[in-house]
């Protein structure tokens, strides 16, 4: 089961790896992202990034979702990762057992992004991100916005209200 | 949470502070001593941090044999469980801020094994990467 889904433009990271892992005590990270399966650069420092004891999978989306439907993972927290709104909605329409999405950092890493909206300090989305994360905050999982366990959750609805 | 004070020469630590309150958001969680920015004594603040730290509290300074770090040796050298972490990095105050075990000097010394710097190599091609498999994952 999925103990949460976070989108993070950064995918693995200090964040994640120290702070996120420990607090949702996950021993297994899957990073569903099309470029990160294709490219052994990007593999190797998000190894590079996975503490350790903590076991980690890098696979393109479909090939992630097969992985997190697999029976095998039933039992097993597994927190996963994309890095962009549209891979979350894809994998939480085809993924049944997830506790909650995380829409955490979005958008600091897109170079066009002139007609961007600024949802929060570190949501910034693009109108095809914004399409994706009203869908996203129609289904029946919990859909949220923090950045570090610290911060409180702040539910996507309300962001998406103010912006309007 | 352990009790923490961070101390250097100059904004070492309060820069480390930042980059703590990105990363867990807990900066306002530590004690920072930015040293000799300006001509004042930072004594006090050592002092002031040994009297009202809960134990085990530790404290982390930039570098072995330095003034600062001779300093808090100097005020915290009649005290009881205060430990002593000197050449600090990121790494070992992230480790000591988040951990949740008791900390002892075993465990403290655990963290800091994990918490070196290190010289990466970076592998020439897929062969030097170990390939992961859905299998190993889920064993």
């Amino acid at each position: 089961m999925i103990a949460q889904l976070r989108v993070d433009d950064r995918l693995i990271h200090g964040q994640v790896a120290l702070v996120w892992t420990k607090e949702l005590n996950t021993p297994g990270i899957v990073v569903a992202n099309d470029n990160a399966a294709n490219n052994e650069m990007v593999q190797m420092t998000l190894k590079m990034a996975t503490p350790t004891g903590k076991k980690l999978l890098i696979r393109n989306v479909d090939d992630a979702i097969k992985v997190f439907n697999n029976p095998k993972g039933a039992n097993m927290r597994i927190f996963a990762l994309t890095n962009n709104v549209q891979d979350a909605l894809k994998i939480a329409e085809n993924v049944k057992d997830i506790e909650g999405i995380n829409v955490a950092n979005v958008g600091r890493f897109t170079k066009d992004a002139d007609d961007a909206i600024q949802l929060s300090s570190t949501l910034m989305m693009t109108p095809d991100e914004l399409a994706a994360l009203k869908k996203l905050a129609t289904l029946d999982i919990p859909v949220f916005h923090q950045i570090v366990p610290n911060n409180a959750k702040t539910p996507i609805s309300s962001l998406l209200k103010d912006a309007k | 949470m352990t009790d923490i004070l961070i101390a250097s020469h100059g904004h070492f630590a309060s820069g480390l502070q930042s980059s703590l309150e990105i990363l867990t958001g807990m900066g306002n969680k530590v004690k920072v001593i930015d040293a000799y920015v300006d001509d004042s004594d930072y004594t006090p603040q050592i002092e002031e941090f040994i009297k009202s730290a809960k134990r085990p509290a530790v404290i982390f300074t930039d570098l072995k044999g330095g003034s600062v770090n001779q300093k808090v040796m100097l005020e915290a050298a009649d005290q009881k469980d205060i430990f002593i972490v000197t050449q600090m990095n990121l790494a070992i105050i992230m480790s000591v801020l988040l951990d949740s075990e008791p900390l002892t000097k075993e465990h403290l010394q655990d963290l800091i094994v994990q918490s070196q710097v290190e010289l990466l190599e970076i592998p020439q091609s897929q062969q030097d990467q170990e390939k992961e498999t859905v299998n190993d994952f889920f064993e």
